[in-house]
């Protein structure tokens, strides 16, 4: 009887929270809602990327990257920014990245946001930082479905500096196709969201030219390739291979070559890395060429050794500095409209769309398609690997 | 026909070194009771010995030894790293709860390997570390060797099924002919019974766990020597390792060597044949049907409850 | 120790009793004097504990609901908010992974996948993916439903299995629970829960025809942390009354010995496999609550790291005690969040170290000794290493703050860390720390002063260089410190097994 009643009063108590909970108007936004930031103070531009686990290496070059950026343009654009950081590694799904979304959004002083670097990420936050009203422009976050597609991942709110996975995988497809004239290619993923999206478009790509295409997966875990390899057959000239660990292309290209297959490793861009996947023969694709050759880089490369002496080149970072390069402008353009104050953040949002950089980082000029966020003729770089392991521009 | 030899191949290369883990397990369940779940992550330590021990030497490119002298250190060097290891964990993590429940040394286990786990990842980062056996001796490791039919058996797998074998049967050598290894194997039967006969159980614990971990070490080498190793692949590896154990037949030691081989050879010939995507979850469904039907294993004994 | 007995304790006990001193007729001496060997402590702190211990446990209950309530009148930052909600979740999860381990006594290792199929049994009945779109009512019961009809299955082969082998067959069922949801895009060609990527655009909670949004402007709506609570409160009573009921004795009497359970004729598969599922339709539920909020569920969020995380709450707090094991999860929740910032969290090595000692020593001259040794070795060596150069203490603490300005004067922070030092101390630390457990009395004392200043050290430079791989690395230290130290956690029961 004692039981019937605690458990009725609890059931109660219950109800009646549920009920106010319903019956509460939106007022609890608060004294978080419309304030207006001077773009005198300083402002902040959070940077979420994986600066710790397996994507490390990705992330903490996009810092290096993002602070130089924020060191080297607050003049330009006459600004005084911040950069505050969120670690989202990758082993520990999207909960990091919605918790720091929340972070972001409930702090005002924060007026655009550089990624989620994962496309993952993108997919999980984008809606909360869409309704605050806070852009976020991604140096990586590749994959098709957020920008494409019948039902988008993300929002109006989202921006990309490189192309999709829609670009990377048909270009791929189309070089093996045109170039390396391929007759059976092996496709492999790894039963994630980057390697899988990119898969599926090559393969389709393949198809339709009609070349024999044979679906691989495994765990993204796996590290002894051994039996893979063996399925390869004897007469394929690629292996497509779009790892986000360039370490076990390398791995892969021995194994292939310890077992006697004559196929060639196609990487995508996240195996892009000199240091670690250098066997000659293979190929990589990336969203970007090296920045060095371009002439009106010079200085800008310089600036950035001189402030990470220890550290090479490579290719996540400087699509990084492009972003930021956009955010910053995209705020200098709210700050006018607003006549020295940001009245809402989503005037940033509103600016970005609209903006055009000459002598882009990455080559070339920069600006928006004018459908989706997506930058307007993005293409892919593809480089073959040469016997002394460096990257030679191929297509 | 060059398929099946060669996935044989890559079953045995794999076998091998999951019966060196297992038989790791095996040693000290058989004594202990104790699923060591930090095993893995002892193995995954080893690798990185391993591989420091390597870059000390010079690295693959520009060895300062010898091809043969470099592995022998490298190898070496791991297994003394993680015998210690092993010691001090069995000392700080296993030893006070000898009398506890027995669920109490089993969730310090899980503390331990996720201790071990992310320690390496905060101490040297996440990033895979490459042994890049390729560049040993030019190539040599991976294009001499002789061939059946038309598959090539580089060097490298030579060496490291010739290399397990020869800890295996030193260890069984240990096991079976030498005064402490029958100390552990009264032990293993019946602990306070060896008490009473004299046996320093204490000193027979810690030897059974430096075996234990000298074998993960050294497993830990022969992988690493194949494919990168990372901070974070002792978990799977350890759970492959400790199938293997269990289809053996946990406590046995000619289990844990056959239920290795039998889980590399199914491993690589689901993967070969049936598919690369589904391989994990057979091989999971191959253990819990073994757990069901036979828990005690191939190899093992009935647990028979004593009351 | 109260020593003397007062007649007027054997008056109370026994009405009409005589009240000459000496036993009494009808009167058990013994039992009389039961509450002296009770262990407690005298003083006011023993008052104070029997006052405590004479609350009713549903005051506590209430008292927690009313605090996390009022939390969002204090702070009014969505972020505090979510994560408020997150603890929520955290500790909804401890009080069902103690059903299983604290009161059945079984080592489940793949709770989270329970929660992950409350999770995905939410979205797909709640999304566009099958064109379901059924209301609350439904769709969290039926999850519920399914994560303990999972939980059943799961221990259908406990029966035949002792601990150690259930702990494997769970471990082996996550793993297959993980497998099948990353290739679940895949199933004999068809999309049945979007794999890798996940499902998106999930509904979210709707009462009574009004949906609950689940942000404001992006700002987190509060709604969802009372719709939290009050499944809190409900899970929490069930629990409560399940466990005092002839099933919860009959779990423990399971734990306690499962032989002898069986040999007095307890049902003990039945009783496995009542703990499986009530755990698992916690977990379950959990899962559905937290996936109507996040608008979509990936695979990834389901990894081992979670199973460690449930774990250390639920053996912090206590296993078996569901006030305890709350507290854990609310501990270690909070904790884990703190340490993301390197700046905020850098208080807690020096907070907690200082409880720490205090706890160890109380007020003493020894107390006093150690701490004023640390903090005055910190200066000495700060100055020291200073004069021999600059860069050796010219470093700026990872993270900034308030704290940081303080300890910048105290610790030793290079500015450019070598490449050795990392390992080399965090190994050094570790090897002390554990050294210092085998030494006893001066000794211990002694070297306890250069060991917290070598803490303090990697803590600055290591630790909160790298917060993620941190928090594990706490985890993992924290669940093998509190079997070893205190199994029982901090308001379990003390166990005894008998042999």
């Amino acid at each position: 009887m004692k039981r019937a009643i605690m458990l009725a009063l609890v059931s109660v108590v219950a109800a009646v929270l549920a009920a106010t909970a319903v019956a509460r108007p939106a007022a609890t936004v608060s004294a978080d809602a419309q304030q207006a930031v001077s773009c005198k103070s300083t402002l902040k531009i959070a940077l979420v990327t994986p600066l710790t686990g397996g994507a490390g290496f990705l992330g903490n070059a996009q810092l290096s990257w993002a602070k130089y950026a924020v060191k080297r343009l607050q003049r330009t654009y006459g600004l005084r920014i911040r950069l505050v950081t969120g670690d989202t590694p990758v082993e520990q799904g999207p909960a990091p990245a919605q918790a720091l979304a929340q972070k972001y959004v409930a702090d005002r002083s924060v007026v655009a946001v550089i990624g989620p670097a994962t496309s993952g990420a993108v997919a999980a936050t984008s809606r909360t930082y869409f309704q605050a009203g806070l852009a976020h422009i991604s140096p990586s976050a590749t994959r098709t479905s957020l920008t494409q597609g019948a039902v988008k991942e993300a929002t109006q709110a989202f921006f990309r500096v490189v192309g999709g996975d829609y670009i990377q995988g048909p270009s791929d497809a189309k070089f093996m196709v045109e170039k390396l004239k391929v007759s059976k290619v092996v496709i492999i993923d790894f039963q994630e969201p980057y390697s899988v999206g990119l898969a599926d478009a090559a393969q389709s790509f393949l198809k339709a030219k009609g070349v024999t295409v044979i679906r691989e997966s495994t765990s993204v875990k796996t590290t002894d390739f051994s039996s893979l390899v063996t399925k390869v057959p004897n007469d394929a000239q690629i292996v497509f291979f779009p790892t986000q660990q360039p370490e076990d292309a390398q791995t892969f290209g021995q194994q292939l070559l310890e077992q006697g297959k004559r196929a060639k490793v196609f990487g995508g861009d996240g195996s892009n890395s000199p240091d670690k996947f250098k066997l000659p023969g293979s190929y990589v694709s990336n969203f970007a060429p090296d920045i060095s050759g371009f002439a009106y880089n010079k200085a800008l490369i310089a600036g950035w050794k001189r402030d990470n002496p220890k550290s090479s080149l490579e290719s996540f970072g400087p699509p990084t500095y492009g972003a930021v390069q956009v955010a910053m402008n995209a705020i200098r353009r709210a700050c006018n409209v607003g006549k020295g104050q940001i009245k809402d953040r989503r005037d940033v949002v509103r600016n970005v769309k609209r903006i055009v950089v000459k002598n882009w980082i990455l080559g070339g000029d920069f600006r928006f398609s004018t459908r989706t966020n997506d930058p307007l003729n993005a293409r892919f770089y593809i480089f073959q690997i040469q016997s002394n392991g460096s990257y030679k521009l191929v297509g | 026909m060059d398929t099946f030899i060669q996935l044989t191949l890559n079953g045995l290369t794999l076998g091998s070194v999951y019966a060196l883990i297992a038989l790791g397990y095996s040693l000290v369940y058989g004594i202990l009771k104790l699923l060591n779940f930090a095993h893995g992550d002892v193995f995954m330590v080893g690798s990185f010995i391993g591989y420091g021990a390597l870059q000390a030497l010079g690295g693959s490119a520009n060895p300062k030894v010898p091809l043969w002298l470099l592995l022998v250190l490298v190898t070496l060097a791991a297994m003394v790293g993680c015998a210690i290891l092993g010691v001090a964990i069995e000392r700080f993590a296993y030893r006070p709860l000898r009398n506890a429940p027995r669920i109490a040394p089993l969730i310090s286990a899980l503390g331990v390997s996720f201790f071990l786990a992310y320690s390496v990842q905060l101490l040297f980062g996440a990033e895979q570390r490459d042994y890049d056996a390729f560049a040993l001796g030019e190539g040599t490791l991976f294009f001499s060797g002789f061939d059946i039919g038309n598959v090539r058996v580089p060097l490298l797998r030579i060496i490291i099924i010739v290399s397990a074998f020869i800890l295996m049967v030193l260890l069984w050598l240990l096991v079976t002919k030498t005064r402490i290894g029958k100390a552990m194997r009264a032990t293993s039967h019946d602990r306070e019974a060896a008490a009473m006969m004299g046996i320093n159980i204490d000193r027979v614990i810690v030897f059974a766990f430096v075996l234990g971990s000298a074998l993960a070490g050294a497993a830990g080498v022969l992988f690493a020597l194949r494919a990168p190793t990372s901070a974070t692949i002792g978990f799977i590896i350890g759970l492959k390792g400790f199938t293997a154990a269990v289809i053996g037949g946990i406590g046995s030691i000619p289990g844990a060597m056959a239920g290795g081989l039998i889980l590399g050879f199914a491993e690589a010939f689901t993967q070969g044949y049936i598919s690369t995507r589904w391989s994990d979850l057979l091989v999971f469904a191959i253990l819990i049907a073994f757990m069901l039907f036979r828990p005690q294993g191939l190899f093992g004994r009935p647990d028979i409850n004593k009351v | 120790m109260d020593d003397e007995t007062r007649d007027s304790d054997f008056e109370q006990a026994v009405p009409g009793a005589s009240t000459t001193a000496g036993p009494a007729i009808g009167k058990d001496e013994w039992v009389a004097r039961s509450g002296e060997r009770r262990g407690g402590r005298t003083g006011w702190r023993g008052v104070l504990e029997a006052r405590l211990a004479r609350v009713p446990w549903w005051t506590w209950l209430i008292l927690f609901i009313g605090l996390v309530a009022l939390l969002p009148v204090g702070f009014e930052s969505g972020y505090v908010r979510r994560i408020a909600f997150n603890t929520v979740i955290f500790v909804l999860l401890a009080l069902g992974l103690n059903v299983v381990v604290g009161w059945g006594g079984l080592l489940d290792l793949g709770y989270a996948a329970f929660f992950g199929v409350g999770a995905y049994t939410y979205a797909l009945v709640s999304s566009d993916k099958f064109d379901l779109h059924l209301p609350i009512f439904l769709s969290i019961p039926l999850a519920a439903v399914i994560g303990g009809l999972v939980g059943l299955l799961v221990g259908l082969p406990s029966r035949r299995l002792s601990g150690d082998y259930l702990a494997i067959v769970t471990l082996f069922f996550f793993q297959i629970f993980l497998t099948a949801t990353n290739n679940s895009d895949n199933i004999f060609g068809d999309d049945l829960a979007g794999g890798p990527n996940g499902l998106i655009n999930i509904d979210p909670l709707s009462l009574f025809g009004h949906r609950l949004e689940i942000s404001h402007d992006g700002i987190f709506n509060v709604a969802y942390l009372y719709v939290a609570l009050a499944l809190f409160g409900l899970v929490y009573v069930a629990l409560r009354l399940a466990n005092d009921s002839r099933t919860g004795r009959a779990w423990r009497s399971l734990r306690e010995d499962p032989l002898a359970a069986e040999l007095m004729g307890m049902p003990v598969n039945w009783l496995k496999l009542t703990a499986f599922a009530f755990g698992a339709a916690v977990a379950a539920l959990t899962g559905s609550l937290a996936t109507a909020l996040d608008g979509s569920v990936f695979p990834q969020t389901f990894e081992f790291p979670l199973v460690i995380t449930i774990y250390t709450m639920v053996i912090l707090g206590g296993a078996g005690s569901q006030a305890g094991v709350v507290i854990g999860a609310v501990l270690i929740s909070v904790l884990l969040e703190v340490l993301r910032e390197p700046g905020d969290s850098r208080f807690l090595l020096y907070v907690a170290g200082a409880l720490a000692l205090l706890g160890a020593l109380k007020l003493s001259a020894r107390f006093a000794a150690v701490l004023g040794g640390t903090i005055v070795l910190g200066f000495l060596a700060h100055a020291v290493a200073g004069r021999i150069d600059e860069g050796w203490t010219s470093g700026v603490p990872n993270g900034g703050g308030r704290v940081a300005e303080w300890v910048d004067e105290w610790v030793i922070v290079p500015a450019d860390l070598a490449g050795w030092i990392t390992p080399a101390s965090y190994i050094g630390l570790v090897a002390i720390v554990l050294g210092l457990t085998l030494v006893r009395g001066w000794t211990r004392l002694v070297l306890l002063v250069p060991t917290l200043y070598l803490a303090a050290f990697v803590w600055e430079n290591v630790l909160l260089a790298k917060p993620e791989p941190t928090r594990f690395v706490i985890l993992g230290a924290l669940l093998v410190a509190v079997m070893v130290a205190r199994p029982e956690g901090l308001l379990g029961e003390k166990r005894v097994e008998i042999i």
